[in-house]
Order: structure tokens, then sequence, then C-alpha cells
């Protein structure tokens, strides 16, 4: 279904993000990328829709190959993998129902959208959306009202828009709270094994690594230097840990156990 | 440590205390550079090379017909002692304590000391004071001269009303030069008033050799039928028609009727040229009439003029500011770095409109409106053209910049979702634009409205216009309820604005 095939990815300053990644994906796995900040999760995550443009290597679609997608073949791939983000990213201004509303974007007439007109489906869509968030009485606040946790609910609403069968998400509970954090995995969880939706997803901490993984991917200085299974990542221990954030396993590990429930 | 006695081997002076100074004595500076404290040195030379330049200047152009240096400087001295006598002293004193500061550069630990730098600037503000023209006693002495004009303009409404006036009047003909044949007496008609003279012919005033007035002829004027206990005016009309009123020991000739609306009164008659080329009898008139206000106070033309002008103003900031937003907001898009920030081609694009705009900002709106009048003439759309160009200029920075500090985060969200690029900019950018936009886009017709009124000084419409023209025909009232309008106008312009941006933000 979707594969990385030696994906590097080197910025304009020089600095390699990313050598030579490859991996395959299979449809309804729950995928976590592991590494420390600066390890090249964002950018890995960013090159597969080209947020950021990679410099080297492919990545199959169905097939098709999304480094070399053409504007308008790119966004009609872009709309089949949602993302949501650490700072959920949400247009603070709008109103919640707006911006999980332009998660229809990729989908309408583009002359409508311009004047902030939806098709009557499309706004049940997003109400629905809501309600499965528990935020549907939320939905005519503007967006900087809600609380993180609600905001990210409006993001995963706003993914899930766009009926997509992939969910990038870049450390989506980094910036929440640990009970929180499980609530907001957990809705992934749910959303995975019910609607069979693929999910690639950057976390920091072992323990929501081990409790929700199907699959590990581990990254140092943009190598793949780890590749676990479910069972495996259960097994591992902190010393194995340590080897995959190098020197600075001590201070990952002291907010590990901050972190765990 | 090292470092630190590198430090000070560099900062050795090269020539003992005694040798700086002399050096400083000779080039002042020179001194201090000799003791390392090259920056110190040049300053101080500059700065004397330059007193002594505007020095030279300002004595040459007091004294610029005396030949040869020491007269210029007596002229000098005589036409402005203190000032002079000041600067000189304080510059000898300069020249001295930069060699004195030269000796003292040279001891290791002694070295800064910025009171001769106060020296320098105390000479330099009073240079700067001759240059300017400073005469604060002129100001002072001549503050009465300013008086009326300025209670004009502060107190102008005495010019906002005016009446419809009605008048009425007699006149009596008047031969030059008396003949057998004088000319009758008018006919009296009944309810009407009446004026006779007696003579009803005599000599006009005239000048002698000398230039001295010589006396006409006195006329006894009798009037009847005219409006009791009233001011009349006396007026004099020549044989071809032309009319004056004549003055008597430098006022206008007027009188007051009695109870029964009649007077009598002696009139000298006035000084008239009457041409040599004349022919025939000269029959001059003489009249008296009385001008009465009908009605309640209407509005006087500066008043009706003034609010015109007024509307017009306030219309041509809104005009402006409107294309200014129209024109602003495609360039602004082109003008942020971070939505260009793609290729080559739109970076270049990008350097190319903030360059424009940059250049086009530099230039005060006045001078635009020079170039607009020149285009499409006098007159309020010259100002439009003006206040636009420069609107769209400074609204497309103040917008770029405001699109430039936008979270970046929204964007990817919305590129993420397979939006296209113009779908990205309604959903991710504009949203976050839309309280700096309209904070700036209000600010900017603030500032255009108040453009607009000095925006006529140069030909482009509104009340700047009608100012200028009033001030140059020194009728201070008139100017005077122009400038109430204005500062009303801007003052309401100013609080509903910021009551307005603190709501949007």
């Amino acid at each position: 279904m979707f594969e990385v095939k030696n994906l590097t990815k080197i910025y304009d300053d020089g600095t390699v993000a990313l050598r030579d990644i490859s991996f395959e994906v299979n449809p309804g796995e729950f995928i976590v990328i592991i590494g420390l900040s600066g390890s090249g999760k964002s950018t890995l995550l960013r090159c597969i829709n080209r947020l950021i443009e990679p410099t080297e290597g492919q990545i199959l679609w169905d097939g098709t190959d999304i480094t070399a997608a053409e504007a308008s073949e790119l966004r009609r791939i872009r709309r089949q993998i949602g993302m949501i983000f650490q700072q959920f990213n949400l247009v603070k201004r709008s109103n919640v129902l707006t911006n999980v509303l332009a998660g229809r974007l990729g989908y309408v007439k583009p002359g409508l959208s311009l004047l902030h007109r939806f098709p009557a489906r499309d706004r049940e869509m997003a109400m629905q959306a809501l309600e499965r968030a528990g935020i549907a009485d939320q939905a005519h606040k503007r967006a900087d009202e809600l609380s993180g946790g609600q905001q990210q609910r409006v993001g995963i609403a706003r993914a899930l828009m766009q009926e997509p069968r992939m969910i990038l998400a870049d450390e989506p509970v980094a910036s929440l709270d640990p009970v929180l954090a499980h609530t907001i995995l957990g809705y992934l969880e749910k959303i995975n094994q019910e609607e069979k939706i693929t999910i690639l997803c950057s976390l920091h901490y072992l323990d929501l690594v081990q409790r929700y993984a199907t699959r590990v991917i581990g990254l140092r200085e943009g190598r793949i230097v780890y590749r676990g299974t479910q069972e495996e990542i259960r097994r591992m221990t902190d010393e194995e840990f340590k080897e995959i954030y190098g020197e600075e396993a001590e201070r990952v590990s002291a907010g590990l156990k901050e972190g765990g429930t | 440590m090292a470092v630190q006695s590198n430090k000070k081997a560099d900062c050795a002076p090269l020539v003992p205390g005694p040798a700086a100074a002399v050096a400083s004595l000779i080039v002042p500076g020179l001194g201090q550079i000799l003791a390392r404290q090259i920056q110190r040195g040049l300053i101080l030379l500059g700065s004397v090379i330059t007193i002594i330049i505007l020095l030279a200047w300002r004595i040459n152009l007091l004294a610029h017909r005396e030949i040869g240096a020491l007269a210029k400087l007596g002229k000098a001295l005589d036409r402005r002692p203190f000032f002079i006598l000041f600067l000189i002293i304080c510059t000898v004193i300069l020249w001295l304590w930069i060699a004195w500061d030269a000796h003292k550069q040279t001891r290791p630990g002694k070295q800064g000391g910025l009171s001769i730098f106060v020296l320098v600037i105390v000479i330099f503000f009073s240079l700067g004071w001759q240059i300017s023209q400073i005469n604060l006693y002129k100001m002072v002495v001549e503050l009465p001269d300013a008086l009326p004009p300025l209670s004009r303009v502060l107190w102008p409404w005495k010019a906002a009303v005016t009446y419809n006036t009605e008048e009425v009047g007699a006149g009596a003909d008047i031969l030059i030069g008396c003949d057998d044949n004088p000319p009758p007496p008018p006919e009296e008609i009944p309810s009407k008033p009446y004026l006779m003279a007696e003579p009803t012919c005599g000599e006009l005033s005239r000048l002698d050799e000398n230039n001295k007035v010589v006396k006409g002829s006195i006329l006894t004027l009798t009037g009847r039928g005219f409006a009791p206990n009233m001011e009349t005016q006396i007026w004099w009309k020549d044989s071809i028609g032309n009319e004056f009123r004549p003055r008597q020991e430098g006022k206008y000739v007027s009188l007051k009727t009695d109870d029964d609306g009649g007077f009598t009164f002696k009139l000298i008659m006035p000084y008239r040229l009457i041409p040599p080329s004349a022919v025939g009898k000269q029959i001059h008139r003489v009249e008296a009439r009385q001008v009465t206000q009908v009605g309640g106070p209407i509005a006087s033309d500066p008043l009706k003029l003034t609010i015109g002008r007024m509307a017009e103003t306030i219309f041509m900031g809104m005009m402006a500011t409107l294309f200014g937003i129209l024109f602003s907001i495609p360039a602004s898009f082109l003008a942020a770095r971070n939505l260009m920030s793609g290729s080559w081609i739109t970076m270049s694009l990008y350097y190319l409109t903030r360059t424009v705009m940059n250049i086009v900002r530099s230039i005060e709106p006045l001078i635009w409106a020079l170039i607009a009048v020149v285009w499409v003439g006098l007159g309020p759309f010259a100002g439009i053209i003006a206040l636009t160009i420069h609107s769209i200029a400074a609204l497309g920075k103040l917008y770029s910049e405001a699109i430039e500090s936008i979270d970046p985060g929204p964007i990817e969200a919305i590129q993420a979702t397979g939006a296209t690029q113009l779908q990205t900019i309604m959903y991710a950018v504009v949203p976050q634009m839309i309280p700096s936009f309209v904070s700036f886009s209000i600010y900017r017709w603030d500032i255009n409205v108040r453009m607009s009124t000095i925006i006529g000084l140069v030909g482009g419409g509104g009340i700047g216009f009608l100012l200028v023209q009033y001030i140059r025909l020194l009728d201070y009232r008139s100017a005077g309820i122009a400038v109430w309008f204005i500062a009303v106008t801007v003052a309401t312009l100013d609080y509903v604005s910021a009551e307005i941006r603190a709501r949007f933000v």
C-alpha cells in the first residue's frame, strides 16, 4: 500500500535530516516512530505528504510515486492522508466548525470554498465528526477558546473529514499532559482499529510506545537504527531504549518515569 | 593574562605626554592619535576643522562687503560682538584643552573623559543657533504683530455668518466747474429719500505742483425721507460711472440721520483726476446710501465653502484608502517573504516589490501630489492619486509584515488536506491577518484624511486648497474657520479610529 524507498533529505544549509530511509507500511498498522528531537521524525512525516520536498528517494502510494507527483495529483494524494500536529495547527481565530470543514478543502469545488460555502453533506459530516470527538457543543466557539485536549480533537476531526486512508501524527500528545495523552492516543487507536486507517505517529515516551504501537521504527541522526514488532517493543528494556536514544537517554528515561501512568 | 598584556602593549602611547601635547597644539588631535587614541584624535580633529570652516563662513557672511580677513573679522565683531567673541574664545579654549587632553591620554588608566566633548557640543550648538537665525528678542518684541491674525484664527466665527442687505439712497448731480447753467436739484418723489446739494456745481479737490491737496468746493448736502437714526454713507460717482466713497480726514464720510430721517452735511468735493482728454461738461453725482440688514443671519460664503471642502477632504481620504487597500493587498502578498520563498522567481518578485514600495513610500504624499497635479490637473482627483500611491506602499509594507508574522502551522495543516494555494491563503493566511488588516486600514484612513487636509496646499484639492487661498489673501477669519473644521474633523477621526481598532483587535 505504502512504501518509502531510500528517502534522503538535505536542507539548503547542508543539514542532513534523513539518510537513506526505507520502510514499508501495511494497511491498518499503527506505526510509531521514535527518536530524539532533531533525529528527523518531523522531517520524515512531512516528506511523506511533501510539506517538505525530499531530496532523493521514492515514496510509493498505491504504486504512484508521491515525490514525482504533479501539483493536482499531489493534492489528490494529500487528501487521502490526514495529518495532526503537536501544536494542533488550528486557525485560532476561525470557529471550530470552519476548522473541521477545512478538512474537506481537497474535495470541494475551489470557487465555492473561497466563499466559505460547503455542501450540506459536508457540514453534516463535520458535525458528526465533532460529535464523535465529544465536542459537538463547542462547534461555534473560536478555536483558541478550547483547551489543548479539545483542540487536538478538533485537529483529529479535521483529519477525519478527509476520509483518509492514513493519518500522519507529528508528536500529537507532546503538548498535552499524560492523562490527556492516553485519551488522545486511545482515540487514534480506536480510529485505527474501527476504520482500518493506518497511523504513522511519532512519539517520545517509551510507555506510550509500548502501549499503542503495532510496529516501531527508531531514528537517530536521520538513520533508521531500530525496527521492532509489537512483541519486541513490549519486551524492550530501558537499556535497549538507551541504545536508540544515545547518550542523552538518562534525561529521556527520567521524563519517561514522570510521564508514566 | 597573555591577552591582557598584549592589549596593554597595543595601547602604549608612542610618545611621552609633553610631546603629545605639543603635537596636538600644532594639529589638534594628532597628540591623541600618537597616544593610540586614534578614534578620539580623529573626532577632535574633525570637530576643530568643521568648527573653523563654519565660523569662517559665518564671519564672511556677516562682512561680505569687506576685503581682507582682518577687516572682515572687525566688521563681523562689530555686527555680532557677543556671538563672534564667544565662539572664538571657545575655539581657543578647545584647542588648548585638546593639547592638555593629549598629554593626559598618554598616561595609562587616565584615558577616556568625555568632558572635552561637552565643549565641542556647546560650540556646535552655538553655531547652530546663529546659522538657523534664532532670534528670541524679535520673537518677544514682535509678538503683538501676531496677535490680531492669531485671535482671528482662534475665534473666526464672526466671518461664519452674514446677512442679506437692502440699499436705499438718493443722489444729486454736480457740475464740475461752475457756469451759468448749473444742473437743477433733483425732483422730489414722495415717500422716497431725497438728497439736495447746494450749490450744484463746484471744483474738485486737486493736487498742486508740490503734491499738496488743494481742497475743493464745499457742498451742503440736505437729505430728507431716509430711515431715521441710521448710518448713512456718502458715495461719489464720476462722469464715466466709477463710484467710490470719499474720505475726509482719512475716514470714509458717513453720517447719522436724525429722528425724522433727515440730515444736513458739509462735504468737501473729493479728489478725482479728470483726464485732459475729457471733453464737454463733467457731471458727477453725489449719493447718500443706507444699507439695512434684512432677515436673520445666514451662513457666509467662507463657511459654506469650508463645509463643502471638508466633505470633499473626508471623501478624498476615504477613496484614497479604498484604492490603497485594493491595490496593496496583492502587493503585500508579493512582498511577504514567507509566501514568496518558494523559488528564485518568486524571491526576485519579492525583492522587486519591496524595493519599489520602499522607494514610493520614502517620497512624501505632497510630492506625489505635485506630480499628480501635472498629470490630471488641479483638484481632488490629483490628491486621491497622490494619497493612493503612498497608501499602497505604506499599507503594502504593513500588510506584508503582518503576513510574515503569522503562525506557519495552520498553513501546513491546510496544505496537508490537499487544498490549493488559493484555498490555503483563504483558510490559513486571511483569518490570521484580519485583526492587523483592519487595524492598519483604519489607521491609514485616519492618516489619509489628515494628509488630504494639507495636500490641497499644492493644488491637490480638499480643504487645504481653500486654506492656503485664505492665508494668501490675509483673510485670517476665513482661514480660521477652515482650521477649526480641520481640527474638529481630525480629532473626531482620531477618536473613532482608536475606538474601532480597540474593538476589533
